[in-house]
């Protein structure tokens, strides 16, 4: 199957990848590919910077909408710096942790209150 | 007419405290002179804090008026654009230490970005960062300023900056006057935190309190950032204050209540560590 290229730089309209609803943009495309059943290739060329905010709605909310196996064989990456592969690890793994307990969250605020 | 004083502010909890102070004293206030002296000393990067509180003051449409402000402090708050708002000429900065004062809507990012690259990443009077300590403070600045325009339900962002050449420090304060992390979270979670308490849940990764997206990774990368860089975080927030430095966390609580949030983050500029990775994730294993 061929693969749909998202071109990040040309999707947001710049090489800052930092707000949250330029992340937007990037989620819609990619949750279109996916519900069609595509794999996509997101290419991070040009990009120079990014944000944990930007990344959690461009990727983190796919793993709301579709099983982490489907996400990992429709998805691939390329020209990320290993600093924003970091960055982007650090976000999908937040994400499938807090889609798997949703209490998660809730208990963790009984933590700081029983520290009072 | 209310008449206060600013005496010898720095960026310390002290330093806050008299901001509150001022806030707490004129924030009934309607159609009233609000007269501010400055005496000694005041850093420049907390124009953010002291543009948001007088703010407050003007949508109670109160008149602000400066009245002895010394010479030194006048020439960099005039510099930074900061007294521009207040009915004083624009001034070049021609010792290139300060980073303008900026009053931006939420929805402004586009502004903020043209901003940074101007105040920060192309300034060649700032002194030899390597690219990717540079990049890591740009990164700093823009997880706290996407934070404030995600969370903080406010009307405007402040900013502003001073760089400290002898002490090989950039001072960066970003100020909103929006609903603060205590009440964020108790009305996100139907809880009754305390300032302090809500800023130290905020703080640690994966703790959010956006609904239905993942996030909470944005201070914990400025924390771990600033641990390396030996660096400072402030946040202040309602009455609650919280400090991460060399030293480590600290936490206290004003008398009063700031209108919002501060958060404020101190960078060295002459940090020799290294922020390349030692390891890299594989493409493979990103999902």
């Amino acid at each position: 199957m061929e693969e749909i290229i998202i071109s990040i730089f040309n999707v947001v309209g710049n090489s800052f990848c930092v707000e949250a609803d330029d992340g937007q943009k990037v989620f819609d495309l990619i949750k279109k590919a996916l519900q069609e059943g595509k794999k996509a290739r997101l290419s991070f060329q040009n990009i120079e910077m990014l944000t944990s905010a930007f990344l959690n709605t461009a990727i983190g909310q796919l793993y709301r909408d579709f099983e982490e196996d489907k996400i990992k064989s429709s998805l691939t990456v390329k020209d990320m710096t290993p600093e924003d592969k970091a960055l982007m690890k650090r976000v999908t793994t937040t994400a499938k942790l807090y889609y798997k307990d949703p209490e998660r969250m809730e208990n963790s605020i009984k933590e700081i209150l029983g520290e009072a | 007419m209310n008449k206060d004083t600013l005496t010898n502010i720095d960026t310390s909890f002290e330093g806050y405290q008299q901001l509150i102070n001022v806030y707490n004293q004129n924030k009934d206030s309607l159609f009233e002179t609000i007269e501010l002296s400055f005496q000694q000393w005041f850093d420049a990067n907390l124009c953010a804090a002291l543009g948001g509180i007088l703010d407050k003051f003007l949508n109670g449409l109160n008149t602000i008026r400066f009245k002895n402000i010394p010479p030194k402090i006048q020439a960099i708050i005039q510099k930074n654009d900061f007294l521009s708002h207040f009915g004083y000429k624009r001034l070049v900065d021609t010792h290139n230490t300060t980073i303008k004062y900026l009053k931006l809507k939420p929805t402004d990012g586009r502004f903020f970005h043209r901003y940074v690259v101007e105040e920060l990443l192309n300034r060649p009077e700032l002194p030899d960062m390597s690219p990717a300590l540079k990049k890591k403070i740009t990164e700093s600045i823009y997880e706290i300023f996407v934070n404030a325009q995600i969370h903080s339900e406010t009307d405007f962002i402040y900013t502003c900056g001073q760089f400290f050449p002898n002490k090989h420090t950039i001072e960066f304060t970003i100020t909103d006057t929006g609903i603060g992390f205590k009440n964020r979270v108790n009305k996100r979670f139907e809880t009754n935190l305390s300032s302090v308490q809500a800023i130290k849940w905020a703080v640690n990764e994966g703790h959010s309190t956006k609904l239905g997206i993942s996030g909470g990774i944005g201070l914990a990368i400025l924390k771990e950032f600033i641990t390396k860089n030996k660096g400072m975080i402030q946040i202040i927030s309602d009455d609650g204050f919280y400090q991460l430095d060399a030293e480590g966390e600290q936490t206290r609580q004003f008398s009063g209540s700031f209108p919002g949030t501060v958060v404020n983050m101190q960078f060295l500029t002459n940090d020799t560590a290294s922020y390349s990775l030692t390891s890299e994730v594989s493409l493979e294993d990103l999902f």
